[in-house]
């Protein structure tokens, strides 16, 4: 099966070469099917070809000729920019990258700048690379904590995570990835303005939704020895934008109000923004302690002042992801409403006068001037609050609800520590791990894409 | 906030009378405060104070205290948290200085690989890879120690970006000038750059003493014995007391837990708000 | 800017390429262990001891035993330290013991006991010594009595694994229940309900009354009160007896009194009178639901009874002890014990070792074990602790604490009431409170969903045998 593959792959790299590229020159044709047989080639020979082996499932099969083809299309995309660069459609790599040199610099050893870089350039590589490695390697295998020794078990921590059926497990993603290309296709071809614009528009968005959809249907919704991922990805989708929307909206809304002039402006701001430096360890304390059955202000005061029995949050796969919300939007939102004063500075005072003498209505400047303006901080916030809530969100539920209830509020970091540590099943913790990496990955990529030149740094 | 040119826009994008939006504003932090603010209450009852839904303030705030601080011995886990944001804050800082420094004053080969290489950690939380780093960091046998709490976090493509994003916007007579009086590249980072760079240290200082003290996941995993273990996670134990969960105790050491990062989040909030717009802008 | 991109995904790829390269051995890293040095002629040797209780009452008196001993033995000085719950001293050994230094004396729970014997350092020495084989039939230690005989049956036929006590046996409970009589008296329950048909009779009363409680009863989804059921109705958890005439291969959750014991549980909930605190393993909340009145019953773990019968008085409320009740529809086979054991770390020189045992033996001695009964509620785990409490008047003084004894004593020695020896026991565990929540909270059906749980459970099991079974 793997030499037809790799043929495949050879064939579609001359192709995609020629013709989406348009390298002619039978050299390049043929770097072009070398390096996509290449890179397919890379995963399953890295996987020791165990996939092929013969208990190796449908379901394996799947796994590995879709990791061939991204291996073929990551060579592509660097086959390309290589020749890219090497036929000067843009400057040399070391100015572009090594940030600017300035003119000149130090001229001393060649040693100095190593020296200075010596100690990043070695906790990033012991403390993030090499755990990075072991990540990978451990997804691979049977192993816990303390056991005398491990097992190979090729792909099954990760073909385990999904439906047992090849051919929807092939046909969703396709549709969904079909469906992204088409309705971009559909936007270059329509003029901006017209509404058949529009209508790519929505479509390129519903394409975007789709991927989510197809993701959904492809995680196993458990049985068949399978682990039932579905619902943690359900979890940290509802939990994720929850708490992106909750705390960017909410954020807003504040900064919005505390950017006006009034007197006092300084100190009622201070006191808006001070639970960013809130762990969401305590933010979770006191939310369980506002929230709790027997004891909290919320299910006591509505008992005693209305007569209402709340019922227990942690009893109700909804209300305890509300929860989990409402206390993540809480810490987040000092920091969301710092950024947003930051940025509402940017917003042009001469633009909200002429609006306001044209008599447009509050909400009409804040859609079509403030919004605008925001929209730079709008996507770092986006981004920074999404990674808070795949990561530090683990706290928080740790301390509120522990997953509970029926696993309801178990996002995908919390199911890695209670899989890879509390049941000491590390290389089902590690498979747990690559998925999230991978959705890591995905957002930074997006990020890249979105915003080009910005880099953030939320922490970490 | 002193960009709004006073007198265009008196009061900002929304117009109307001031008072309703000092209620607002008044009403908003008093939202905001209040889970802060019921933990303060709770902090001073018993449970049975608790249970009984009492809302003024009780008769157990020495002996809270006393299970906090005496009992549960909570001073030795606010100074791990300390000592850890410190250090972490402070290597952080000067590691990010030196790599900036290396990224835009100097000319070396394969300098992109290394950029590269830096830059790829940003999107390499260390949260993906926490089963590895935790086997990894056991292997040191570095559990219970401050070392497993700082080393992996002294450096980051976030810091070291921020500063080459900085210096690489100073004038370039900065450098010519240090050269012609002869000083060592770390001269000219001390005497030249880090005095330019205070709202952009102030503004990682921040932001790294806060994360470090925050953190949980990490030393809710390789640190296990109490006497070595962070805020974040000592919280844990006061969950209970003697038998059932003490609610009082547990509250009031969240509030101590939250003061030390508040502060310095307050008293850095000017250099944080400034340097952080100059990041921005960029 | 715009092809750094392409280049981060060449470094991810490089990585991903590389990870799977070096793939196909095995590695454990490990250091070598020990729990002290033993060095020095003058200074006292360290004895390391982990526990599981970070609660005043416990860990306070363990310090003050180990205090009392290094005052007596001078040479020695035993040192404890506390982690916040079983699971994590257990999680915790089992790092150390890859990599790092593990303590001379180790409190595992009762879950663990599988693990703990087939545990190996890197270079396949057991980690664990025997207590039995240490004690070597000496009848005292550095003068400090050996104990391990007088232990009392309960515990005795839990922990004796292939013939004799490998881990010397320390807090020992077993789960019964604890009403709030003036709640049940207020309703016209004259008699504490002693099976699930009289529990269910006493929770209509309860729950028909005008200022009735949130709910009638509560305990912890924990998978401990699922084996104590077990035990009642004298059926099996794993095979092989119960996996101890030869190591368990197969789990049954989907056996009748499984499937009895969590309908009974759903049918209580269905009907308002059993309350779901929403967490599973949740003692705390369990407890205060109980101590703030909003249940009459509390099932729990015999550990709290003093704490218990205390709040009660602190509340305001009379706490009468009692068995945990029992289906009726079967004959009654008995309870079995909960709780955590000491384990010695093999390897260690003479000295320490001896150190370790003779602690070991002062610490369950009869005025330790008895005063450790009375804090807690723990039984008494040796007879002549039992004898010694009964001298003093304590059980007419406090009724309650004799509750766990008399209940453990009148259980009939059979593998069901002995519990299961199982490997990855606590994993089965989660799958099984998993598995009980699923059904409480989204009301599915019990037998399916159990048949879910054995799949689960039994994959994990073989696992285990794969990793750890010879």
């Amino acid at each position: 099966m793997l030499i037809p593959a790799l043929t495949v792959a050879a064939l579609f790299g001359a192709a995609y070469m020629a013709f989406a590229v348009g390298h002619r020159t039978p050299a390049r044709v043929a770097i072009g099917a070398g390096t996509a047989t290449l890179g397919a080639a890379a995963p399953p020979l890295a996987l020791g070809r165990c996939t092929f082996a013969a208990e190796s499932t449908s379901v394996d099969h799947v796994l590995t000729y879709a990791l061939m083809a991204g291996g073929a299309w990551l060579a592509l995309i660097v086959t390309r920019a290589v020749f890219d660069a090497r036929d000067g459609t843009r400057e040399a790599a070391g100015s572009s990258m090594g940030g600017e040199i300035r003119s000149g610099g130090f001229r001393l050893g060649w040693w100095v700048p190593w020296a200075l870089l010596a100690p990043t350039l070695a906790i990033l590589a012991v403390f993030l690379y090499t755990p990075a490695v072991q990540t990978f390697t451990l997804s691979t295998k049977l192993a816990r904590l303390g056991a005398p020794r491990t097992v190979d078990v090729c792909l099954t921590n990760f073909s385990e995570l999904l439906i047992q059926d090849p051919t929807r497990l092939v046909l969703y993603p396709l549709l969904a990835v079909g469906a992204v290309y088409g309705a971009r296709f559909w936007m270059r071809r329509t003029e901006p303005g017209t509404w058949n614009h529009r209508f790519a528009e929505v479509a390129s968005v519903a394409a975007m939704l789709s991927v989510f959809v197809a993701l959904y249907a492809i995680f196993s919704p458990g049985g068949d020895g399978t682990v039932k991922y579905r619902p943690v990805y359900v979890n940290t989708v509802i939990i994720s934008v929850g708490i992106v929307a909750f705390g960017m909206t909410a954020g807003l809304a504040v900064a919005y109000l505390a950017f006006q002039k009034v007197k006092g402006a300084t100190m009622y701001r201070t006191l808006l923004i001070w639970p960013y430096a809130i762990s969401p360890a305590v933010a979770g304390i006191l939310f369980f302690m506002l929230l709790d059955p027997t004891a909290g202000i919320i299910s006591n005061g509505l008992k005693e002042w209305f007569g209402i029995r709340m019922p227990n949050y942690r009893e109700s796969a909804l209300l305890a992801q509300a929860a989990i919300i409402m206390a993540s939007g809480w810490k987040i939102l000092g920091y969301n409403v710092l950024f947003y004063l930051a940025g509402l500075q940017t917003v042009s005072v001469d633009q909200v006068e002429a609006a306001v003498l044209d008599g447009a209505s509050p909400w009409q400047r804040f859609v079509h001037i403030v919004m605008p303006a925001l929209s730079p901080i709008t996507f770092f916030l986006l981004v920074t609050n999404l990674t808070y809530a795949f990561f530090e969100v683990f706290a928080t539920i740790d301390y509120m609800t522990k997953g509970a209830p029926a696993g309801a509020t178990s996002v995908s970091i919390y199911e890695i520590v209670r899989v890879g540590v509390d049941n000491g099943d590390l290389g089902r913790g590690a498979a747990q791990s690559v998925l999230l990496f991978a959705a890591v990955i995905g957002v930074t990529l997006w990020q890249f894409r979105t915003s080009g030149k910005r880099v953030s740094y939320g922490g970490g | 906030m002193a960009g709004l040119s006073a007198g265009v826009v008196k009061k900002g994008l929304i117009r109307g009378r001031e008072w309703p939006i000092h209620v607002l504003l008044v009403v908003t932090i008093l939202v905001v405060g209040f889970p802060v603010l019921y933990a303060a209450l709770i902090s001073t009852q018993t449970n049975g104070e608790v249970f009984s839904f009492q809302l003024t303030p009780g008769s157990a705030l020495a002996s809270n205290f006393n299970d906090v601080w005496v009992v549960r011995d909570f001073g030795t886990n606010m100074w791990n948290s300390t000592q850890q944001a410190i250090y972490v804050t402070i290597g952080k800082t000067i590691l990010s200085l030196m790599a900036g420094l290396a990224f835009v004053y100097f000319k070396f080969r394969g300098k992109w690989i290394v950029f590269f290489f830096v830059l790829v950690t940003l999107m390499m939380p260390t949260e993906v890879m926490i089963l590895a780093m935790f086997r990894l960091v056991s292997g040191f046998g570095w559990q219970d120690t401050m070392l497993a709490l700082t080393v992996p976090f002294l450096a980051s493509a976030t810091g070291a970006f921020l500063f080459r994003q900085h210096f690489a916007n100073m004038p370039v007579e900065l450098l010519e000038a240090a050269q012609i009086d002869g000083a060592t590249p770390l001269q000219f980072l001390r005497r030249v750059l880090v005095p330019l760079s205070w709202n952009v240290i102030g503004a990682l200082a921040v932001i790294q003493f806060v994360y470090t003290w925050n953190m949980y996941l990490w030393p809710r995993l390789i640190i296990r014995q109490q006497s070595s273990q962070v805020v974040q996670v000592g919280l844990q134990t006061l969950q209970n007391i003697d038998g059932g969960l003490t609610y009082g105790p547990l509250m009031l050491a969240a509030i101590i837990a939250s003061i030390p990062p508040v502060i310095v989040f307050i008293l850095l909030q000017k250099p944080f708000m400034s340097g952080f717009a100059l990041g921005q802008e960029k | 800017m715009s092809k750094l991109r392409y280049l981060a995904l060449v470094a991810v790829f490089a990585i991903v390429a590389a990870a799977c390269s070096s793939g196909g051995t095995t590695d454990t890293t490990a250091a070598s262990g020990g729990g002290s040095d033993g060095g020095g002629s003058d200074a006292p040797i360290e004895i390391g001891m982990w526990i599981a209780f970070s609660d005043e009452a416990r860990l306070g008196f363990t310090k003050d035993r180990a205090k009392e001993f290094n005052e007596l033995h001078p040479e020695y000085n035993v040192v404890v330290q506390e982690f916040d719950s079983y699971n994590t001293v257990f999680e915790q050994a089992v790092l150390a013991v890859d990599s790092g230094e593990p303590p001379a004396i180790i409190h595992f729970f009762e879950a663990a006991t599988r693990q703990a014997l087939d545990a190996v350092d890197a270079s396949g020495n057991p980690v664990f010594k025997s207590v039995t084989e240490a004690v070597a039939g000496r009848d005292a230690i550095l003068g400090e009595p050996v104990v391990l005989d007088d232990v009392v049956d309960a515990a005795r036929n839990y922990y004796t694994v292939e013939g004799s006590f490998y881990s010397q046996p320390w807090n020992t409970s077993s789960a019964i229940m604890f009403s709030n009589t003036d709640m049940l008296k207020a309703a016209g329950v004259d008699k504490i309900p002693a099976t699930w048909g009289e529990v269910e009779a006493a929770c209509e009363k309860i729950m028909a009354m005008d200022d009735a409680p949130k709910a009638c009863i509560t305990w912890p989804n924990h998978s401990w009160f699922v084996e104590q059921s077990l035990g009642q109705q004298g059926e099996l958890l794993a095979n092989n007896d119960n996996g101890r005439s030869g190591r368990a291969t197969e789990v049954f959750l989907t056996s009748d009194g499984m499937i009895d014991y969590i309908s009974w549980w759903k049918d209580m909930a269905d009907k308002g009178y059993y309350i779901y605190t929403g967490a599973q393993r949740d003692w705390d909340g369990t407890s205060n639901a109980f101590q703030a009145q909003e249940v009459a019953m509390l099932v729990y773990s015999s550990s709290d009874t003093t704490a218990l019968t205390e709040a009660g008085d602190a509340n305001g409320f009379t706490v009468e002890a009692s068995f945990m009740p029992y289906n009726e529809a079967k004959s009654y086979e008995g309870n079995l014990i909960g709780g955590a054991t000491l384990w010695l770390l093999n390897g260690l020189d003479e000295k320490t070792q001896d150190g370790a045992l003779a602690f070991l033996q002062f610490f369950n001695n009869p005025e330790n074990a008895a005063e450790w009964h009375k804090i807690t509620g723990y039984i008494p785990i040796t007879k002549s602790a039992e004898k010694l409490l009964d001298d003093e008047g304590w059980y007419e003084q406090s009724p309650n604490s004799k509750v766990a004894s008399d209940q453990l004593a009148a259980a009939k020695d059979t593998p069901a009431t002995r519990g299961a020896l199982l490997g990855n026991f606590v994993s089965i565990r989660d799958v099984i409170t998993i598995a009980i929540e699923d059904i409480l909270v989204n009301d599915l059906d019990v037998a399916d969903r159990m048949a879910q749980a054995n799949e689960e459970a039994n994959k994990l099991l073989s696992e285990y045998e794969q990793l750890f079974g010879g």
